[in-house]
């Protein structure tokens, strides 16, 4: 790919300040995430209120789209099956 | 953990082979409807994938019996791992063909002044001195590794891409991203940028 075609968008930009303002010293990775994602998804979908460790997901998610992408089916299946 | 979700842990685990089969028939079934309700209208999906996905998911479900701590119902942490199963799969066979050079190559470029244009976020005198601070950060604190890391999320490659092309566990590339951000924060910090301030460059 050519340097000048490597330049980075506003969109891009904007994506690396909003991760930056999101960032915080202690956060969920992805196996961590994926770890608690089922108690999340019924939880949300309850509407109750998050722990610690679900809150951390919810921040995670913020920043992660595969995880988000991944949470956001499963609470879609647990509505359809309601 | 509910009667039920030890019903399905017994049923899975019986010595009766006829209990045991009916058990895993249900948990396909169960998982194989799932995925068909967010995978049916993606046009990158068949449904010999999803019956696909559904039997890769119900071993690997089997094999981790003795982590369900019964924190959800059992057929809701089934799911989770069908889900990640399937997307991670999806996500493979598009960005297949990447090489580790040329992510770290085009990575490389980012340390480029020219890489980030001065007005990118507009010409207000804040977001100016916030794309000054940024870009300074992202030459002198991040790593080749880091920036090619940062440029595959950019490009919205799939992370289990990006950990497998730097030859590294998910956990490992993770932590390479964290702190990434952690050391472009500081930066933006020393600068004189505050969260607050990040947030209201988007906020006006």
């Amino acid at each position: 790919m050519k340097p000048e075609d490597l330049r980075l968008t506003s969109d891009q930009v904007g994506v690396i300040v909003r991760m930056l303002g999101q960032t915080r010293d202690r956060e969920f990775d992805c196996g961590e995430c994926r770890d608690h994602a089922d108690e999340f998804a019924e939880t949300k979908l309850a509407g109750l209120q998050l722990n610690e460790a679900l809150a951390l997901v919810e921040h995670h998610i913020s920043i992660c789209p595969e995880c988000r992408e991944e949470c956001e089916a499963l609470i879609k299946i647990l509505q359809a099956r309601q | 953990m509910t009667q039920s979700e030890i019903g399905w842990l017994l049923a899975l685990r019986a010595a009766d082979s006829g209990e045991q089969a009916h058990a895993v028939e249900a948990l396909r079934g169960t998982l194989q409807n799932g995925l068909r309700i967010v995978l049916s209208g993606r046009t990158d999906v068949s449904e010999a994938h999803i019956e696909d996905f559904a039997q890769e998911s119900l071993l690997r479900v089997l094999a981790r019996l003795d982590h369900f701590q019964g924190r959800s119902k059992f057929t809701t942490w089934a799911q989770a791992i069908a889900l990640n199963v399937a997307f991670t799969e999806l996500r493979r066979k598009r960005w297949q063909d990447v090489s580790l050079d040329a992510l770290l190559a085009d990575g490389e470029h980012l340390a480029e002044p020219a890489m980030i244009a001065d007005d990118v976020l507009g010409t207000d005198e804040d977001r100016t001195r916030l794309v000054a601070a940024l870009r300074h950060a992202i030459e002198k604190d991040l790593t080749p590794r880091q920036r090619a890391a940062i440029l595959g999320e950019l490009r919205e490659m799939p992370f289990d891409q990006i950990v497998a092309l730097l030859g590294t566990t998910r956990s490992a590339a993770y932590k390479m991203l964290h702190d990434a951000r952690r050391a472009l924060k500081q930066r933006l910090h020393e600068a004189g940028i505050t969260g607050a301030d990040i947030q209201s460059a988007f906020d006006s």
